[in-house]
């Protein structure tokens, strides 16, 4: 391939190569990751039936999901979301939803009230 | 000057987007369309305006004002929703930066990269989303029609249908005759013929019209979730329900809506007191016009990005699109929305992209506080949506267990419609 047609290419390579440098507690990824998660746990923290997931300790977070890994707890969706994670993903995913807690914060103290 | 090997390890990283194609895109503003306003469109519009953070101009056009959502419609055939519960505005969505466009789309022209809208005018884009849903082919059943529609619903896209559905279930009376005529694949839904039965059902009980029977002419030899529904009607439902087989009915030869009647290779059935036809399905005509669908009558996507494999500015989202191993479900249609929206800020933006990844559960309500699940988790496999993994609610399961999964069941609707609808 010549190098103009590489570089012509480029925006296209570029989406077709995916970022991978990505690392522990990765906020970015772990804000993609979560995309899966708030069609059922609502991002603004609201819980009906499905518990509320944002605002937890990053520990916390990653040992429960980890529980949902290992099949140690029960629910069949969470299993099978938890099962395919990896420990980088889970941990991209235990910074996103802390990083949430002040987020909502924020939110709430605005006078009115936005949505987040 | 960059070695090829400088390039390749650049790209790889991710980082020469950031460095080199944003400021080319900067100069203007780009646009998105967004051809429909349900669970894939709406998403999509949500999550690029959201995360693009008005760095992207995003239309999204929808003749209706109000969605109806279909997810959830048969617990307001069985009593358990209302019509306003179902029901959502697209006010939120234009809060959060959508501009919203309340028309028909009436043509897309993929040469000059904009769409006619029914008044004649245009909107020019970048990049395209076409989520319109199925359209129902109504002549797959002889006899049936648009026209008939109001002698025997369908009720597979939700509003009107679904209270005249709802109305007819009503007036009944005990020892009535029902009858639905289910659809072959790939459809809208797939539990959804099943968890209707079983709503029907559950208020033809509750109303104390335990004589009336469901007949379910179906052109498939097994279903979603068989013999989970079926353990659930033999328990609640004995001796009301009666699912029938092709090899048993021999296909539906005709029906009549005049005279309210439906005849198989083996059975005339007259009187009939509801009747609930649900046709064979496309994809919506505006999708099919534009030369994206293929002779299934759906569109061809690539599972890596959820690009139409016609055109690679344009993005099939939902039921419109061959979702490989997905099932056509407002879940599936979410899951999906997200990767063509991370893909699409990826080319607009230079936005960080990550590999597609996608995930389904369908819950279904047999009776109150009986439900179970369907799901799974899937990736791009060879440009196809291929499924890694699934579950299956099981038989006999606890009274407990199925009360949970109807908790989350309900959660999980005001989770999606939020995810969806701001």
């Amino acid at each position: 391939m010549g190098w103009r047609l590489a570089l012509s290419g480029l925006a296209l390579a570029a989406v077709i190569a995916p970022a991978t440098t990505t690392h522990a507690g990765d906020v970015a990824f772990g804000e993609y990751l979560a995309s899966e998660c708030v069609t059922c746990h609502q991002r603004s923290g609201q819980a009906h039936g499905i518990p509320a997931i944002v605002g937890w300790p990053q520990d916390q977070f990653v040992a429960v999901l980890n529980s949902y890994k290992w099949k140690e707890r029960d629910n069949p969706v969470m299993q099978t979301i938890a099962g395919k994670l990896t420990d980088d993903e889970i941990e991209a995913l235990a910074a996103y939803f802390e990083s949430l807690d002040s987020n909502v914060k924020k939110c709430a103290d605005q006078k009115p009230p936005t949505p987040c | 000057m960059l070695t090829r090997r400088e390039f390749a390890k650049l790209t790889a990283a991710g980082t020469f987007t950031a460095v080199v194609s944003r400021p080319a895109l900067a100069q203007a503003k780009p646009k998105v369309v967004v051809v429909g306003g349900g669970p894939a469109g709406g998403t999509v519009a949500r999550y690029l305006a959201k995360d693009s953070a008005g760095a992207i101009e995003v239309t999204l056009v929808e003749p209706q004002k109000e969605f109806v959502t279909c997810f959830h419609s048969n617990l307001y055939v069985g009593g358990f929703k209302t019509m306003q519960q179902i029901t959502h505005g697209y006010e939120k969505l234009g809060a959060q930066g959508v501009k919203l466009v309340h028309q028909a789309a009436a043509a897309i022209d993929r040469e000059r990269r904009q769409v006619r809208l029914a008044d004649g005018s245009t909107l020019p884009y970048d990049r395209l989303v076409v989520a319109p849903g199925i359209d129902l082919k109504y002549d797959s059943v002889p006899g049936y029609s648009r026209e008939a529609e109001e002698l025997m619903p369908h009720a597979w896209k939700a509003g009107p249908q679904t209270k005249l559905l709802k109305a007819k279930l009503d007036a009944v009376p005990d020892g009535g005759l029902i009858v639905m005529v289910a659809p072959p694949n790939p459809f809208r839904c797939p539990p959804g013929p099943y968890e209707r039965v079983s709503m029907v059902a559950h208020a033809l009980k509750r109303a104390g019209k335990t004589k009336a029977k469901i007949v379910v002419i179906d052109p498939k030899d097994k279903f979603s979730k068989q013999g989970l529904f079926q353990e659930g009607w033999e328990k609640h439902y004995p001796g009301m329900i009666e699912w029938l087989p092709p090899n048993v009915h021999d296909g539906v030869k005709s029906v009549d809506p005049k005279a309210g009647t439906i005849v198989t290779g083996f059975e005339t059935y007259k009187d009939i007191a509801l009747a609930n036809i649900i046709p064979a399905q496309m994809a919506g005509k505006i999708a099919r016009d534009a030369a994206l669908a293929n002779e299934t009558g759906f569109c061809p996507i690539d599972a890596a990005n959820m690009k139409s494999k016609a055109d690679a500015n344009v993005f099939i989202v939902g039921d419109a699109c061959i979702p490989g191993d997905m099932p056509k479900s407002a879940f599936a249609a979410n899951s999906q929305a997200k990767v063509a929206a991370m893909t699409i800020r990826g080319e607009l933006t230079g936005a960080r992209t990550f590999p597609a990844r996608y995930s389904n559960t369908c819950w279904s309500l047999i009776a109150p506080d009986d439900t179970v699940k369907v799901g799974g988790r899937y990736e791009n496999k060879d440009g196809a949506i291929a499924s890694v993994e699934g579950f299956i609610s099981q038989t006999g399961e606890t009274v407990a267990v199925r009360k949970q999964t109807q908790e989350e069941n309900i959660g999980w609707y005001d989770g999606i419609v939020a995810d969806v609808f701001g």
